[in-house]
């Protein structure tokens, strides 16, 4: 599957599961992604200075009755952790977290954050999972979207670069 | 300035808006003005204009107004950026700049030595964007941005001075609901639907 298969996949799951306001901050493996999401008509795409901020215009988007995801880098959800904390785990508020998983297997100059993500998410108690097949993509999305709202707290999917169309699978990861 | 007094003509004028308020002494004067379950207090320093940013894109015919502080926006500068690059039309961003950190010990904050947070706004390409410098110059800013149909920003130098308000007794989950719930009533939408299945599913 080439990468822009797998992005207008993705999108069209984050579509599917309800989102209608998506906010982001590119990272280059994210960029069929962040195309799909920019030449939308219908959902509102807020293009971030830093990522915290999307914390907080999500949940205020949210408050108002929108459904919500942040697309980013994993460096960008480090960014995020006092807004996270503060305002989603604190006041209740569900957001679908779309992290691209710099520093994963095979995946050059960010092993450090690589390390640090899945203990980090662990730490605030995010429950997340990590995307290998594009194909399997709407129904996780389904799925963790019916989860961050019925729990009122973040849920987290790891795009790694073979779920994201960007590398050979395999199988046995 | 005393901010009270900016807060009271915000009050007299914001009629249904959604108020966001920053940390710290303000959300307790701003919710003995005006009483109301479409105030939220925030909890992240930084985060008022952002948040208050979300809810003027999802619900662009309701006015939505952010009070907001030197300290907080300050931690958040690159939300000016943002709200302009996206020009919601319906949002009103207030900074009380006392120039310290009120409620975290009256530290001075960067405002002291000269930053100019209005010019910041402008230069970010919030085109409506001034000082008030008095009361009356405040509360002809706060018409003009309120009548108006396009987003505004309005700086306003307070002095540090707190007005004796009683505590705010709820508190920021209920707070949400409340906000929610309101939101709900007011725009004729649903936002938290329960499901209670007659069995798992």
């Amino acid at each position: 599957m080439t990468a822009e298969e797998a992005a207008k996949i993705i999108f069209n799951g984050l579509k599917a599961a309800g989102i209608n306001l998506i906010v982001t901050l590119p990272d280059i493996n994210l960029s069929q992604l962040l195309r799909e999401v920019e030449e939308d008509q219908d959902v509102i795409h807020v293009p971030l200075c830093r990522e915290e901020e999307g914390i907080g215009i999500s949940a205020g988007a949210y408050l108002v009755g929108k459904k919500c995801a942040a697309i980013m880098q994993n460096g960008g959800f480090f960014n995020s952790h006092n807004a996270i904390v503060t305002t989603l785990l604190q006041c209740e508020i569900p957001l679908l977290l779309l992290i691209y998983y710099a520093g994963d297997i095979g995946d050059r100059t960010f092993s450090t954050s690589g390390g640090l993500t899945e203990p980090l998410l662990r730490a605030l108690g995010i429950r997340y999972w990590v995307m290998r097949d594009p194909g399997d993509a709407p129904e996780v999305i389904k799925r963790a979207q019916i989860l961050a709202q019925d729990s009122r707290r973040p849920v987290a999917l790891l795009l790694t670069k073979e779920g994201l169309g960007l590398r050979m699978p395999i199988k046995s990861l | 300035m005393k901010r009270f007094d900016c807060l009271k003509i915000i009050a007299a004028e914001a009629s249904d808006a959604l108020v966001v308020t920053s940390a710290g002494a303000m959300t307790l004067e701003w919710q003995v003005l005006r009483p109301s379950d479409a105030n939220l207090r925030v909890r992240t320093l930084g985060l008022c204009s952002s948040i208050a940013l979300g809810m003027a894109l999802g619900l662009p015919h309701r006015k939505v107004i952010a009070l907001d502080g030197d300290g907080s926006l300050l931690m958040n500068l690159c939300s000016l950026p943002t709200i302009a690059r996206m020009q919601p039309k319906n949002l009103l961003h207030v900074v009380f700049d006392n120039e310290v950190y009120e409620a975290s010990g009256n530290k001075k904050t960067a405002t002291a030595a000269g930053t100019d947070l209005v010019a910041i706004a402008r230069a970010s390409g919030i085109k409506e964007a001034r000082w008030a410098n008095s009361v009356d110059a405040f509360a002809q800013a706060v018409t003009a941005a309120l009548s108006s149909d396009g987003l505004s920003f309005i700086g306003a130098k307070v002095t540090t001075e707190r007005t004796e308000v009683p505590p705010y007794p709820i508190d920021e989950v209920e707070n949400k609901y409340r906000f929610i719930r309101h939101v709900e009533k007011t725009e004729k939408i649903e936002i938290i639907t329960t499901s209670l299945p007659a069995s798992y599913n």
